[in-house]
């Protein structure tokens, strides 16, 4: 059962240490992008070692389940690609090359040593084996891809918070089908993303008062990059470790894409705020749709278990089944 | 003469290992584990007031039992752990994800032993455990063995306690709750020869 008081103190504790950074590497506000990148990256990072520290997550070195790859090899690996892409002379082709290596490589490392990859009678023949890592690797380049063109496009929070709310998805659909820890790390990635875009928005628009030019809006691709990261690699893990269905998790991950219809150009050119509004209204109905089909699948499912817990059931107040 | 004498002493020899080389072959019995004759079960501590049970539906195994030499016997088990069943197929669902088994990572929970003693009515057989990723030293006290022939075929069984504790094989600690971390395995099982 789900423990809420240590899923906010995990959550309080990521957001304090992510605003702290965030405050102290943007305290000039008119930095230019690629330094805003940097303290975003740093800022998420440091919130997510103090998030998870406190969750108390059970981590095993050398990782060896799914969601200890992916807390241990992924989450830095696409902040290390983040931090590389912000250096001056690094050329763009050459980040979405590495970007490209990180899709390329993450599905894999998720399935490493499972039963799925074992070559056994249960597991996936070659081909199939291939073309579920192919394809998984190519949706999330696509995901990836758009998402940081429609930031660069119209800029602002509305598309990190997009991110954050299917994460938030992501992970309380998760937790529902079963899977408690890998569904609760959702919490401090989706605190230290809101977090971190928050105030460095706060800082833009405090700058942008005091400065000529008026730029008030955000467009950080390191915080996009991270964010769509941690959502494909929580819901591969909800998948094919959980107990979370193909069509859920491609809803959720294809969900924050609806943005795009923001861009149509009888929306584009309306007021900003509007649009963002309308942006994440739009986001947000699938993803509604989605924690009321989970909700309804955990009420038929395990909350018979929980509330007759003085039958053979174990879940009486949480850690159990 | 002396080599019609050379040629005697040869065939002796001969005969003579290889008669010996049959009883050893013959001492070593193999059987496979019979699913549909044995069981393994396991009962958990629910609130520290009652007990859970559950079986593992699918099993197989292999004894090599050698009555002459029995520290060469041998014995494996292995157990799919995604057969796991409570009797609630929610539980059930909920037991294979990573929270409990995790079976899409660790499929199967394996026992092979390392040296086997005779005892008293049976078998202290030591070995490799492995359940969740984690191997460990364990012991056990496998009694019986008795063989019986039925249509021709070499029956022979065994029963075993053994208590494991959860948190010895990095099962999650926040999932050991009001499960005890301690679950009893009882194996009750036939192996017939093949």
């Amino acid at each position: 059962m789900p423990d809420p008081f240590l899923y906010l103190r995990a959550t309080g504790a990521a957001a304090i240490v992510s605003a702290i950074v965030a405050l102290a590497m943007l305290r000039r506000g008119a930095d230019g992008d690629r330094r805003a990148n940097v303290a975003s990256a740093l800022a998420i990072s440091f919130g997510l070692i103090a998030g998870y520290y406190v969750l108390s997550l059970h981590l095993t070195w050398p990782p060896a389940n799914g969601l200890d790859r992916f807390l241990t090899w992924i989450l830095p690996a696409v902040v290390a690609i983040e931090l590389v892409a912000s250096i001056p002379r690094v050329p763009t082709w050459a980040t979405w090359l590495l970007r490209y290596c990180l899709a390329a490589l993450l599905p894999r490392v998720l399935l490493h040593g499972s039963v799925y990859l074992s070559g056994s009678d249960y597991g996936w023949e070659r081909s199939q084996a291939f073309w579920v890592l192919a394809i998984s690797s190519g949706l999330l380049l696509i995901v990836w891809g758009f998402l940081t063109q429609l930031s660069r496009r119209s800029p602002g929070v509305s598309v990190p918070i997009s991110l954050c709310l299917a994460i938030q998805c992501a992970g309380v659909t998760i937790m529902m089908a079963g899977y408690l820890k890998g569904g609760s790390t959702a919490f401090p990635l989706l605190t230290v993303i809101g977090v971190t875009i928050g105030v460095a928005a706060f800082r833009r628009r405090r700058a942008s008062a005091d400065s000529v030019d008026g730029r008030d809006k955000v467009a950080l691709p390191a915080i996009i990059g991270i964010a769509v990261v941690g959502l494909f690699g929580l819901l591969f893990i909800g998948r094919f470790f959980g107990e979370i269905s193909t069509a859920t998790a491609l809803t959720i991950l294809f969900a924050p894409l609806l943005g795009w219809v923001t861009e149509l150009s009888w929306l584009r050119n309306r007021n900003p705020w509007t649009v963002g509004m309308l942006r994440i209204v739009i986001v947000a109905v699938p993803l509604l749709i989605i924690l009321l089909q989970a909700k309804r699948d955990f009420d038929r499912e395990m909350a018979p278990l929980i509330s007759h817990a003085s039958s053979a059931c174990p879940l009486p107040t949480g850690d159990d089944t | 003469m002396r080599s019609f004498f050379a040629a005697s002493t040869l065939a002796i020899l001969v005969a003579t290992s290889s008669l010996l080389g049959n009883q050893s072959c013959q001492a070593a019995d193999e059987y496979d584990y019979d699913l549909v004759h044995s069981s393994v079960s396991f009962k958990a501590r629910h609130l520290d007031i009652s007990w859970i049970h559950g079986r593992f539906n699918e099993v197989s195994g292999k004894f090599v039992i050698d009555r002459d030499q029995p520290a060469k016997s041998t014995f494996a088990l292995t157990i799919k752990a995604d057969s796991v069943d409570t009797a609630n197929a929610a539980r059930d669902k909920h037991l294979r994800q990573p929270d409990y088994f995790d079976t899409k990572q660790y499929p199967t929970i394996e026992f092979k032993s390392t040296s086997v003693k005779p005892i008293d009515g049976g078998f202290e057989v030591t070995g490799d455990f492995t359940m969740h990723g984690t191997t460990r030293e364990i012991v056990l006290v496998l009694m019986g063995g008795e063989e019986h022939v039925i249509k021709g075929k070499k029956i022979v069984a065994f029963s075993t306690e053994l208590a494991v504790k959860r948190s010895d094989y990095g099962f999650d600690p926040k999932a050991i709750g009001a499960i005890g971390d301690t679950a009893m395995i009882m194996i009750d099982c036939e192996g017939v020869s093949p």
